[in-house]
């Protein structure tokens, strides 16, 4: 068997906004290489948990590594050079920027032009109807195309983990099962993926360990087949 | 009117209006990378200006006599010292108020305006009296009937349009210009991108100061005159043409800076009244511009900016 090395860890973290917790105690481990996920209703805490580990809103106590480096209270640009990208919630295409631009973006933390070119050849490879429309405003786009240029985006940074926060928000079905596929795909390329989901479903069906979150606290975890057969997820998403 | 009378107001009009652009261009940066209103903008460049006066003091009196050259460290000298001061006033006074109700960014730079001011007056030798900047270009000029080109008005235009220019390569074509973009656009997402934000913001108030000054060394060596208020009307008008462009919008800038100094010289030569009126023209039709439409020329239609 394989050696298991950690990703990502969050050791019992408290992160709140003004006085009140909205994440409490929460701890989480992601494995290198694989798809971990984090699922919660709305209002469960889990975009506060992302913003906790990309430093936007930094833990009250508690500890994030990544990679065993202590990026709790690390400044974002700097956790980002470390080698962690993310693709936001609702997309956050930078609306005024053409696509390419947002895509060098996304390789912001990197100077080499040959490097970046080759990347971006990756991404037009993964989305040719990105370089058909290479000039075009991102504002200017579709909703299916804008989901190709944030993933696009996160992509060019050539992460060690990337997380995907509600990747199928406000897509069409059809649309969703594209974007798991790349999802998939994207670990292949050796990145280890933390995705964040409501789409309970289709979430455990590509991923490998999973949390339930519930009010800021982990209430269940597991690998994805335990996930999928414990009864009390089962009531609480399945339906 | 004589062609040649309107050949002079329209070099008269350029003039000005590169000086107001450049101002402008300056609130419209730090408006687009902070949301920020920043009304000391005027009064730092009349210090971009007393800062040139004074090292022009001093190396006349360490006997340095070429007069462009002088010039040339004059500028050099201003534009740094307030670039500089600029991104200090970001750090210590403007950052630490982001998160404040924007009411209280804008009072404590109005305040800033006014420490800045009056500390000329008060403390700079004889600071309330008007001084004499020199013409440090050469004299040579070149007529047509009655319109009278002089060769230092034209290398400053030059001059000006190309530091425009300049600044819009900077910001379209530079990564760091990029970064600038993406921070106006989304602040939070362009940390995400590993954007270090507080530097992309000192740098922002760097070259939008650093600019301010520049506009106020063309302007003395365009009047020869220099004195501790002259940024309030200044920082007036370029704040008036940032509005009536489009905050936000650096091409809006640039054309409400113009636009300004045409309106000034339609109300000081082609209106009935006495010339003096010329700034209530302008600003007069200012107002009813920013009334009929609020968001300005070249409005950002939330997608443009910067």
């Amino acid at each position: 068997m394989e050696k298991k090395v950690s990703a990502l860890s969050v050791r019992g973290i408290y992160t709140g906004y003004d006085r009140a917790d909205v994440i409490e105690d929460l701890s989480l481990e992601v494995e290198e290489g694989t798809i971990t996920c984090l699922l919660g209703n709305n209002g469960s805490g889990k975009t506060t948990v992302i913003r906790s580990i990309l430093g936007l809103t930094p833990p009250r106590a508690g500890r994030i590594l990544f990679h065993d480096a202590d990026i709790t209270h690390l400044a974002t640009h700097k956790i980002v050079r470390l080698g962690l990208a993310s693709i936001p919630e609702g997309r956050k295409v930078f609306p005024g920027l053409t696509v390419e631009e947002n895509l060098r973006l996304g390789g912001y933390q990197e100077d080499d032009k040959e490097v970046l070119l080759a990347r971006m050849q990756k991404v037009y490879a993964l989305f040719p109807r990105l370089e058909e429309r290479s000039t075009q405003l991102a504002g200017t786009m579709s909703g299916g195309e804008q989901a190709m240029v944030s993933i696009g985006r996160g992509l060019m940074g050539a992460p060690k983990l990337l997380i995907i926060d509600e990747p199928s928000l406000g897509l069409s079905p059809l649309l969703v099962k594209e974007n798991f596929r790349i999802i998939q795909s994207i670990r292949e390329q050796n990145i280890t993926v933390f995705l964040v989901e409501q789409n309970v479903r289709q979430t455990l069906a590509i991923s490998d360990y999973g949390y339930v979150l519930s009010k800021g606290r982990v209430v269940a975890q597991g690998s994805a087949d335990t996930l999928r057969d414990n009864e009390e997820v089962r009531q609480a998403y399945f339906g | 009117m004589d062609i040649g009378l309107i050949a002079q107001q329209t070099v008269n009009g350029l003039m000005l209006g590169l000086i107001y652009s450049l101002v402008a261009v300056g609130f419209t940066l730090f408006f687009g990378v902070l949301d920020v209103i920043k009304f000391s903008h005027g009064d730092m460049l009349t210090w971009g200006v007393f800062t040139a006066f004074s090292v022009y003091l001093g190396l006349t009196l360490i006997g340095l006599a070429a007069p462009v050259l002088i010039l040339v460290i004059v500028a050099l000298v201003a534009m740094a010292a307030i670039g500089f001061l600029g991104a200090a006033i970001a750090k210590v006074l403007i950052i630490p108020l982001k998160g404040a109700p924007p009411l209280n960014t804008l009072l404590i730079t109005l305040m800033l305006g006014t420490v800045l001011r009056e500390s000329i007056r008060l403390f700079y030798p004889d600071g309330a009296n008007p001084k004499h900047f020199p013409a440090l270009l050469p004299d040579w000029s070149h007529s047509w009937g009655h319109f009278t080109l002089r060769f230092d008005n034209a290398l400053m235009l030059l001059t000006g349009l190309l530091m425009i220019v300049l600044v819009q390569l900077v910001i379209k074509r530079t990564k760091l210009g990029m970064a600038i973009r993406a921070v106006s656009q989304d602040e939070e997402t362009a940390r995400v991108m590993g954007i270090n934000f507080n530097l992309v913001v000192y740098v922002t108030f760097a070259i939008g100061s650093a600019l301010a000054a520049f506009a106020g060394v063309i302007y003395v060596l365009y009047y020869n005159e220099l004195s501790f208020n002259m940024g309030l009307l200044l920082g007036a008008i370029g704040f008036s043409a940032a509005a009536v462009g489009g905050f936000g919008n650096i091409y809006g800038a640039i054309v409400g800076g113009f636009l300004f100094a045409m309106l000034q010289s339609i109300g000081a030569a082609a209106l009935p009244f006495a010339s003096a009126y010329k700034d209530v023209f302008a600003f007069g039709v200012v107002i009813v511009l920013i009334a009929v439409k609020p968001t300005g020329i070249l409005g950002e239609k939330e997608t443009e900016r910067v």
